[in-house]
């Protein structure tokens, strides 16, 4: 089992009070599995996306990631993980934009210490499974939308994570666009890449094997991405 | 992750960060370089005033006192130190006589006269009148011919020698050794001349001539107060020395019991001392004004750094994200700051130490810098980076990833 969320609550206080973004999430996820997490704005899928991804720690529950207990672990702890664990896809892509694709796609690397011949072959070969290794020294300004999503991808497949973890991937693209990326991302899935991707789309949910469907920060979903995303399949 | 991946990595992003906004960068290192530049023009003035005036108080003779009816450092009331009994020629005697801790005493007096050979005329040349002994007291030296005796003396001869800037302007090519010259009215020979001394603040010491005591009183009517030069004979002795004239002169003047002295010691040392205490006060202020001008520049720094820090929000989300620690942002914006600041701190020690350097070429200021003072400029450049780096750098690293990825 790759992640085990079990009973993850998250709250906020806000001016004074009290949001309840996840009320009790119960969520396991196989190796190799492709997720969709879906549900509306507010539904608390954001919270979820940045627990799962160790950007946040939930209040109470337990998060396992790869066997490990990571719910309750200090920042360098987090960051360390981050790096190891998760390849993060945006919805804006968060490229450094004074940087080449090359140096964007190796920045995880750099922070695990690896050397720069080493940083370089592997960015390159990461840059080669998304078809962009023909503008590897372009600034993100100069590349289109789909490409720099691919440059993400790239960047997120660079530090060969256990997950793929991807927020509206293709919330800023074209549907043509949208759905390169969309087809890349079944060929990783069809590679052995575990992901997850958070969406307020039901035909993008519904492409994914399984969907799981918050509300309210709860569960009121889990099933195969068609029934989910249209339907609404209880647990 | 290791710290030299943090400041590697740290490093080369902080200067493409920098050299990706140029103006601004040069203005921030202007405004750094600025306050290292006052700080070390101000540090290098300093230090060339208190070595020339060290040289000048070394003319004075460590070993000599001077004991006249007013003290050289005039603190409070001038008129009481002015209505004191007049040192005579009988307190000169009194001191040569009784004083078992000083080797030579001679009377002192000075006035001014025009001095000429031919046609050549110097105005208000100071004129000293002394004894024989007056090379021991003041340290002066004999270059050429030799120094009055005790019979020029007795005699009241007319017999002068020389300071070397009088003999270098009335005798350009000639030995005056044996030459006649005018003082004021007077005829007198060239015995000798003096060896050159120098300036004391300012006012050169070789200007003068120096001519027999009684000679000098004859000619220069008046009532007068002297100045009895003493030699010491042993400089760790001054106290006792200082302590047994009190003793001498307070007897001879017949001062009562219940006053205090009325009339002063006079020792080189004290003249630096005051000199300190005066100099110290405007060292202080311009050290002062350096060091704000190091404010302002070290805040221009942090000012710049928190609005880099705002603008590379979402960068420093993304390298969170992907792994980055805290402190390898923090490490990130530090280096930045200090770099800024060091580059400033080497462009002001340029210019703090030209400057400094021009200023002793154009005006009578003397400037020498120690190295260490360079060495110091850029490093206390970078530590006023440190200092107001941290904080901004602070904020960078403790912004939360997710918020800063949400920013536009």
């Amino acid at each position: 089992m790759l992640i085990e969320l079990d009973d993850i609550a998250r709250e906020y206080v806000v001016g004074g009070e009290l949001v309840r973004a996840l009320a009790g999430v119960t969520v396991h996820i196989e190796k190799g599995e492709w997720v969709a997490i879906i549900g509306q704005s507010g539904s608390g899928k954001s919270t979820l996306m940045n627990v799962i991804g160790c950007l946040d720690t939930p209040t109470r529950g337990t998060y396992r990631l790869n066997g490990h207990d990571v719910s309750r672990l200090s920042d360098d702890a987090l960051a360390d993980i981050r790096n190891r664990e998760i390849g993060f896809i945006f919805q804006n892509f968060q490229l450094l934009p004074r940087e080449t694709a090359l140096a964007n796609v190796e920045l995880p690397l750099v922070y695990r210490g690896e050397k720069a011949k080493v940083r370089r072959a592997r960015a390159i070969e990461a840059l080669q499974k998304v078809k962009l290794d023909n503008r590897m020294l372009h600034k993100p300004t100069e590349l289109s939308g789909g490409q720099r999503q691919r440059v993400a991808i790239a960047r997120a497949l660079a530090a060969e994570p256990s997950l793929l973890l991807a927020d509206e991937p293709t919330g800023n693209l074209d549907s043509a666009t949208g759905e390169e990326i969309v087809k890349l991302f079944e060929e990783l899935h069809q590679q052995g890449h575990t992901i997850v991707l958070v969406t307020h789309e039901p035909k993008l949910a519904a492409r994914c094997p399984r969907a799981v469907r918050l509300s309210d920060g709860l569960v009121v979903g889990d099933g195969p991405g068609e029934q989910v995303a249209f339907g609404g399949l209880r647990p | 992750m290791s710290w030299r991946v943090d400041l590697v990595e740290g490093a080369s992003i902080a200067v493409r960060s920098l050299s990706a906004h140029r103006l601004r960068t040069l203005l921030t290192t202007v405004g750094v370089g600025i306050g290292v530049a006052t700080l070390l023009a101000i540090l290098g003035i300093t230090q060339g005033l208190d070595s020339s005036f060290e040289k000048q108080l070394a003319t004075l003779g460590s070993t000599s006192v001077y004991v006249s009816k007013q003290p050289w450092v005039q603190m409070g009331n001038w008129w009481e130190f002015r209505n004191r009994k007049n040192l005579t020629r009988a307190h000169v005697e009194a001191v040569r006589a009784q004083c078992s801790l000083c080797e030579t005493v001679t009377p002192m007096v000075d006035d001014n006269a025009d001095v000429a050979f031919l046609g050549v005329e110097l105005p208000a040349v100071v004129i000293s009148g002394a004894s024989e002994e007056w090379p021991r007291v003041t340290g002066f030296e004999v270059s050429r011919g030799r120094f009055f005796t005790q019979s020029d003396d007795d005699n009241r001869g007319l017999v002068a020698v020389l300071g070397a800037d009088v003999a270098d302007t009335l005798f350009p090519d000639v030995n005056p050794v044996g030459q006649s010259i005018r003082v004021g009215k007077k005829p007198f020979t060239v015995v000798g001349t003096l060896a050159r001394k120098g300036k004391l603040l300012d006012s050169s010491q070789d200007l003068r001539v120096v001519i027999p005591f009684r000679t000098f009183t004859s000619f220069f009517a008046g009532r007068r107060s002297y100045t009895i030069g003493i030699a010491v004979k042993n400089p760790d002795q001054l106290e006792a020395v200082e302590d047994q004239l009190v003793g001498i002169l307070r007897r001879a003047r017949q001062t009562p019991p219940d006053k205090p002295d009325d009339f002063a010691i006079n020792r080189p040392e004290q003249l630096a001392s005051t000199y300190q205490q005066l100099t110290g006060a405007l060292y202080g202020v311009a050290l002062g004004i350096g060091f704000i001008t190091l404010l302002v520049g070290g805040i221009g720094i942090m000012n710049i750094m928190l609005v880099s820090v705002r603008e590379r929000t979402r960068e420093i989300g993304v390298r969170r994200a992907l792994g980055a620690r805290k402190r390898t942002i923090i490490v990130q914006f530090m280096l930045e700051a200090i770099v800024v600041s060091a580059v400033g701190g080497a462009l002001g020690t340029v210019v703090g130490l030209g400057g400094a350097k021009v200023l002793s070429l154009v005006t009578p200021l003397a400037a020498t810098v120690k190295p260490l003072t360079v060495v110091f400029g850029v490093l206390f450049a970078a530590l006023v980076g440190l200092l107001f780096g941290i904080w901004p750098a602070a904020r960078a690293a403790n912004l939360d990833p997710v918020e800063a990825l949400r920013q536009e």
